[in-house]
């Protein structure tokens, strides 16, 4: 990792590589989604993170913190370089899965984007204005899958999306891991509050929710966030070989983090197992035909 | 140096040319009756138009600004003509003219409502009676069936009275 990385750009990435990575996932439900109105939406959904993706690395690129064109920030990075949490890189899975995390990632994208329409770097809250208005119809959709299957009458729906939860929530509270240089991006009001504080504002929303639905109990329990590999050359540092999250505890009637992340994830540029394949494909066009354009 | 009356009427000229270039996903619809011109400068040497496109995802946009330009070059008097495409201020579905409600609802698109409260569009309204209003029969006894359609800024909906299939304009507003 370069010391002298500027973390504004950082925090772009943060943002961006997620937006993108995300996009690639819900791209593949096109043609095989359950029925027509879903394979719709998540490609809707897809080409709007996508474009949010493509702003965010068009600001890097005006600010001066990069020399790269859209295209080549997309695509034309090696795999350290991404920024993406891990939850984004995750295959598809189940249906149960797919919503849940997708749920998780909305949540959270909102309370982020949120922050960010706030922010001292004018051009950056410009943008998350705009992105905030399309968002809107993703955070209704992820809202509209967890009524049906959380609280409709199919308890194999409920408990399949359960299991979703179950196995996205490290990883979702890994969306607010911080990012390096963030004390400086805080004190400089680009960044309005600290990843810490974000972390506590969704917990509490999610605690809630998943309460009135008898469903908190997958906060309390979620695991290891996964196998650490080394993506592009690189050897996996020591102190990075065990990436940790915050625990989740009911406390003073909400539900907060506790205690703070340990080891490297993908704000650092480490990635699970899921991601060189999923790298492999989305570049293999543009790695083939470089400066190719559509 | 241009004088200002010439300008004025370029500019004037150029805003009537960009009436007549549609929207290729909702043909009746003009860009500027979608309120995606954003502005519309004359200078000695060349003709700029600003685009904002509806969404930023929006494909349509590369046409878009293909027929802006071969429509604009034709009333530019040999000028160099420039389209380019802003994303600030963000689009609003506030921007969509009286023209655009009227030409929307003629394709089978409900317009979108008056602006003002959250956008709400769970699967839970399906039960709801007062739907978004039919474009065909003006019913309000109508079902959302997807927040997604056949592009970015549509929803698809059904209506219960007429039984017809129908789309509408997401509502996009802070």
């Amino acid at each position: 990792m370069n010391q002298n990385e500027d973390p504004r750009l950082v925090l772009l990435l943060a943002v961006a590589d997620d937006e993108l990575i995300m996009g690639h996932r819900h791209s593949e439900w096109t043609g095989w989604a359950p029925h027509i109105e879903e394979d719709l939406a998540f490609s809707s959904i897809a080409q709007d993170e996508m474009a949010h993706a493509r702003l965010l690395y068009g600001l890097a690129r005006e600010s001066g913190l990069t020399d790269r064109d859209e295209d080549a920030m997309a695509l034309g990075r090696p795999p350290e370089e991404y920024r993406n949490a891990w939850l984004c890189e995750r295959p598809n899975g189940d249906w149960g899965f797919t919503v849940a995390r997708q749920y998780l990632y909305d949540t959270a994208d909102a309370v982020r984007v949120a922050d960010l329409t706030e922010s001292s770097w004018r051009e950056l809250a410009e943008i998350m204005k705009l992105i905030q208005l399309e968002e809107k119809y993703h955070a209704d959709h992820a809202v509209a899958w967890f009524e049906r299957l959380a609280g409709g009458p199919s308890l194999t729906a409920r408990e399949r999306f359960a299991e979703g939860l179950t196995a996205a929530i490290g990883e979702a509270i890994a969306l607010f891991e911080p990012v390096p240089g963030e004390d400086r991006l805080v004190s400089d009001g680009v960044l309005p509050r600290s990843n810490a504080d974000m972390l506590g504002e969704w917990l509490g929303h999610v605690g809630q929710e998943l309460e009135a639905v008898s469903l908190d109990y997958v906060l309390a329990r979620h695991g290891p966030v996964g196998e650490m590999v080394p993506t592009g050359s690189g050897e996996i540092p020591l102190e990075a070989s065990d990436f940790q999250v915050p625990g989740v505890v009911r406390r003073d009637g909400g539900w907060i983090h506790d205690g703070g992340f340990a080891g490297a994830g993908g704000r650092r540029g480490r990635h699970s197992e899921d991601f060189l394949p999923l790298w492999e494909e989305m570049t293999a066009l543009y790695r083939a035909h470089p400066g190719a354009r559509w | 140096m241009i004088r200002a009356d010439e300008r004025e009427r370029l500019e004037h000229d150029v805003w009537a040319t960009l009436a007549g270039v549609h929207d290729p996903e909702i043909p009746p619809c003009s860009i500027t009756d979608l309120g995606i011109v954003e502005r519309v400068v004359v200078t000695d040497d060349a003709v700029e138009v600003d685009l904002l496109p509806t969404f930023a995802g929006c494909p349509a946009l590369d046409v878009i600004r293909e027929d802006t330009e071969a429509a604009v070059r034709a009333s530019a008097d040999g000028r160099e003509v420039r389209v380019r495409v802003v994303f600030g201020p963000p689009w609003t579905s506030d921007r969509i003219t009286a023209e655009g409600h009227v030409a929307l609802r003629s394709y089978g698109i409900t317009p979108p409502g008056a602006s003002g409260g959250p956008v709400v569009i769970p699967l839970a309204s399906l039960a709801r009676s007062e739907g978004t209003p039919c474009p065909f029969c003006g019913s309000r006894t109508t079902v959302l069936e997807s927040a997604f359609g056949p592009t970015l800024c549509r929803t698809t909906h059904f209506c219960r009275a007429c039984r017809n299939p129908f789309e509408a304009f997401k509502p996009k507003t802070a």
